[in-house]
């Protein structure tokens, strides 16, 4: 038996049992096309009354998006009455076939879970077929609110009595997940606050520095962070009231005049102290004996490659380079000199504590070494005295071996303490969640002030003024790029493929035409500045083959969209997701025509050149 | 009640009602040995052990209630010691037998076409709509855009500015097309980064991007006319407030959004949309209304489909059963089993 049913298998199952219309999530696009291959020579086929209406219906959206004319989809949704519908496909393809679906003329459409929110039509019938999805990298399973997202599309308000969810396995399928998913209670959903660079020189170009705290305070962030820090509090008043027993006795804070106490007489020594410290002499040596130093021992010599401290031995122990490549193991009184000479040494924290090449040399250079070293003088420091004993001697200070309150403060000292503990535990963790926010804005506003778009009062500079209307990913990285001139005198295909790159956050390979010169050495630039800017924002993708496309797109007015198509690999959908990124990224540029016209003119030419042919038939 | 506590009352109970509570849970768990069953059950239950004591509880008390003419079980539970545990509805019987794919099926078809009358809830969230802000979480395909529609219609008549956000360009695009159809194209006007189609017009569509940039633009001192007669805000598919990437703008718009202005926000089903309401009310000039249901329109029911092609009911009631562990229909259980040992490498286990 195949590990899932076949997609014409599929269909005919939910034809005979009068549950199409049907929408079908599949786990990738892949598996879509590939379904949607399957029926290639089927004989579904059918009745010509409805491949007529679904004809007529189709010229319709056609007459409106002519770029879906030629697609290759058309004959097989004509003849069988299903389709695709996935991220790879053109926006008016999508629609075209929403269109179909909302009059009820297909029978299935094959679609991926991952835009099932962007699924924005309900079908009688839905058929889940697997239990995770890939999000970024890895698979995850469907959250309850997913699947109840997916199956919510089933059952149409007038047009059904009743919808139906049909679960279709698939290898890797857990049927647990899907039926919580079915019968749970959705997931709370949480804030994802962020504090952004755009949001901070924007925050203070519309409020005075001291206002902002209170607006971060309105924030669905803070509101849950309240709600957290309410629940703390709460645990601390029974904290609190749990320490009233323990309130003030003789003294006020008995509790820390104890602690004391009780410290310093634990630490009067008993009948003798077990030291594990090293003798001055070692002790002095310990700081030169570190990974890559020779050092000479009773028998030959060796390399340190790394220094610890074992449980069982009194003193610190090295692992040796040897001879012949030999690991050894000994403690650092067994080193009898140390010579003034060191190696570079890769350390790992694991066997052999070096990297296999610094292994490979060391133990060469270990086999060539002359037979005389220099010896590295070391100047031990006089041994250290023994803990004075006036602390010890103080204890005759402490009130408490005679206080009438000593035995009920020796009782309850531990139950105190630990109480003591919690409620500064908590406390300390109320004011953290208070003020988390607030810290965070402010550690935004510094990286601002050193890159010189806040002044140090928190005004905004003349940077600053300009830089709060970049309003998307990379924003410090764009401003940055524009203050460093990267990109005067480019033209608009260069500022295109630079911006394209910057907003592709995809890394799903592919072919790609070639790029100009000219843009790859201005991307050079870009991905030096992003690098030295990664500790303050985290750096693009940048990918130049993404960017030549683009570039392609606006370089040559006279390309058409299936010739762009036939450049890469990437798909339709993928392309136009692209451009459309790229068009938001330059109409942002677009908006700084007060401060750069040279670079606003530009982007506005771009965007003159990018919509053309299939982006301009939506908004 | 403790990780310990729950260990305790679980070992005290008949391993044949652990086997039960493991139905669902746990894969395989006839294998398991008594011990091994409870320490499973608390490893599964990790992030949802309130569900996991409400259905021991459930099940005790179905017991407890079968053996109420006889004498008082040994190990009977104490009466109710949880706190306000949350009222459910009796547990599915067990020994009813399961639905039959034959009443399963029952009821496909098209409804005669009836006058469209709004659901108390569209009722109630357009009333409150004209007052105050309010959040709606239903389950998808309810109808919100029933609401945003008629919310939509009653600002304009009063002449004010409404503007429709949505998370995505493409849902934007299709409302966009959707509402000129309703409106008149001259009533609707879509925004983009670089692009006005129709400007002015008093509904306005757009991505909340775009609206949080104009409401940055309007603080700032750069008014927009636009938002001087704003009225009604609509934010669709609300829950993105918790997208990872995205959601902050969400919450930017909300904390920026004049006050003068209504908030409409339409949320599929999510776990605390008093949570959001509360919020809502905290920071806004008037109390935040909710409305919330979890009940489908259009019920649905849950089916398996077998790659042979055999078609079974995936539970054992009809519906869905909502709110309770679920109860495998028997021949979709094997069916499921059998793909399992087909497709599993011999001898391993999936976990």
């Amino acid at each position: 038996m195949p590990p899932s049913i076949h997609p014409v298998d599929l269909v005919t199952a939910l034809r005979h049992k009068h549950l199409t219309p049907a929408i079908v999530f599949l786990t990738s696009r892949r598996a879509c096309d590939e379904a949607m291959e399957t029926f290639d020579h089927a004989d579904l086929v059918l009745p010509p009354v409805r491949q007529a209406a679904i004809g007529a219906a189709l010229e319709r959206v056609i007459a409106q998006y002519p770029s879906i004319a030629e697609h290759p989809l058309i004959p097989i949704v004509q003849r069988i009455g299903v389709a695709a519908h996935h991220a790879g496909h053109l926006p008016s393809w999508k629609i075209a076939i929403e269109e179909l679906m909302r009059q009820g003329h297909l029978d299935a459409v094959f679609a991926t879970t991952t835009l099932a929110a962007g699924v924005d039509f309900p079908a009688r019938t839905v058929v889940i077929t697997q239990s995770s999805i890939r999000k970024s990298r890895d698979f995850t399973d469907l959250t309850i609110g997913e699947v109840q997202q997916i199956a919510g599309r089933a059952g149409r308000r007038g047009k059904d009595y009743v919808g139906f969810a049909v679960i279709t396995p698939s290898p890797y399928i857990d049927l647990n997940v899907l039926t919580k998913g079915l019968t749970g209670q959705p997931e709370a959903i949480d804030s994802q606050f962020t504090i952004s660079y755009p949001m901070v020189l924007n925050l203070l170009k519309a409020h005075p520095h001291e206002h902002i705290q209170g607006i971060l305070a309105k924030s669905f962030a803070q509101f849950q962070l309240n709600q957290r820090a309410e629940l703390l509090e709460r645990k601390l008043d029974l904290v609190q009231t749990q320490l009233e027993p323990f309130g003030p006795r003789v003294c006020t804070d008995w509790i820390t005049q104890w602690q004391t106490f009780d410290h310093v007489r634990k630490r009067r020594p008993a009948r003798h102290q077990t030291h594990r410290s090293d003798s001055p002499e070692i002790a002095a040596r310990l700081s030169f004996l570190t990974p890559g130093r020779v050092v000479g021992l009773s028998k030959g010599r060796g390399i340190v490659l790394r220094q610890y401290r074992s449980k069982g031995q009194k003193n610190s122990m090295l692992t040796m380079l040897r001879p012949d490549g030999a690991v050894t193991e000994c403690p650092v009184t067994s080193v009898r000199e140390v010579y003034d000479r060191t190696y570079d040494c890769a350390e790992i924290p694991t066997y052999p504590w070096c990297s296999a090449e610094t292994f490979d040399r060391l133990s060469e250079q270990l086999e060539e070494l002359p037979p005389r070293l220099p010896i590295l003088p070391i100047l031990a420091s006089p041994p250290a005295e023994p803990l004075p004993d006036a602390v010890v001697q103080s204890l005759g200070d402490f009130p408490c071996p005679t206080c009438s309150s000593r035995p009920a403060c020796q009782k309850d000292f531990p139950t105190a303490s630990r109480l003591r503990q919690e409620q500064h535990r908590h406390t300390k963790s109320i004011q953290a969640l208070r003020t988390s926010l607030w810290h965070r804005f402010q550690e935004r506003v510094e990286v601002l002030q050193t890159f010189g778009y806040l002044t140090p009062t928190t005004q905004l500079t003349a940077d600053g003024e300009w830089a709060r209307l970049i309003r998307i990913d990379h924003s410090l990285l764009i401003t940055e790029l524009i203050r460093a001139d990267a990109f005067t005198g480019a033209d608009p295909s260069l500022l295109t493929g630079v911006m394209a790159s910057l907003a592709h956050d995809d890394d799903r390979p592919g072919a790609f035409p070639r790029i100009s010169p000219g843009l790859s050495s201005l991307l050079r630039q870009v991905r030096k500045l992003a690098e030295s800017l990664s500790p303050h924002e985290d750096p693009p993708l940048l990918r130049a083959d993404v960017a030549a496309l683009a570039e392609r797109w606006v370089a040559e007015p006279t390309l058409t969209w299936i010739g762009l198509c036939r450049l890469t690999t990437m798909a339709e959908g993928d392309i136009y997701r692209l451009l459309a990124r790229t068009i938001e990224f330059l109409s942002q540029l677009q908006t700084l025509k007060a401060t750069h016209p040279g670079l606003a003119d530009a982007a506005a030419e771009a965007l003159a050149l990018i919509r053309r042919g299939v982006l301009e038939e939506l908004p | 009640m403790t990780t310990d506590e729950l260990e305790q009352r679980l070992a005290q109970q008949p391993v044949a009602l652990l086997h039960r509570l493991a139905r669902g849970r746990i894969h395989r768990h006839f294998r398991a040995g008594k011990r091994r069953l409870i320490e499973l059950l608390l490893q599964h239950s990790s992030h949802n052990r309130a569900g996991l004591e409400s259905d021991l509880q459930a099940l005790l008390e179905a017991r407890h209630a079968r053996s109420e003419p006889g004498e008082h079980r040994l190990h009977s539970p104490p009466p109710d010691t949880r706190k306000k545990a949350p009222q459910q509805p009796p547990l599915p019987a067990t020994i009813e037998s399961a639905v039959s794919l034959a009443s399963w099926l029952e009821g496909i078809g098209v409804p005669a076409p009836q006058p469209f009358v709004p659901d108390p809830w569209q009722t109630e969230a357009l009333s409150a709509v004209s007052e105050t802000d309010v959040v709606i979480s239903v389950p998808t395909g309810s109808g919100k855009t029933y609401v945003a529609v008629e919310a939509a219609r009653r600002a304009m008549e009063d002449n004010r500015t409404v503007i429709y956000t949505s998370p995505l360009k493409a849902l934007s695009n299709t409302k966009y097309t959707e509402f000129s159809r309703l409106f008149g194209s001259d009533k609707v006007g879509i925004l983009t980064g670089d692009r006005q189609e129709n400007g002015q017009a008093p509904l306005l569509i757009m991505t909340t991007e775009i609206l949080r940039n104009l409401l940055y633009d309007a603080a700032s001192g750069e008014i927009d006319i636009r938002l001087d007669t704003l009225g009604l805000v609509i934010l669709d598919e609300s829950q993105y407030l918790a997208d990872p990437e995205r959601g902050v703008v969400w919450e930017e718009t909300i904390i920026f959004c004049p006050s003068q202005a209504k908030l409409l926000l339409l949320s599929a089903s999510i776990g605390n949309p008093q949570d959001i309401a509360d919020w809502l009310t905290s920071i806004r000039p008037t109390a935040c209304r909710l409305v919330r249901h979890s009940k489908r329109t259009v019920p649905l029911r849950a089916g398996y489909l077998h790659p042979n092609g055999k078609l079974t009911p995936l539970f054992r009631s009809l519906g869905i059963p909502y709110g309770h562990p679920a109860q495998l229909h028997p021949e979709a259980k094997r069916l499921f089993l059998e793909y399992e040992e087909e497709t599993l490498p011999s001898g391993r286990s999936r976990r």
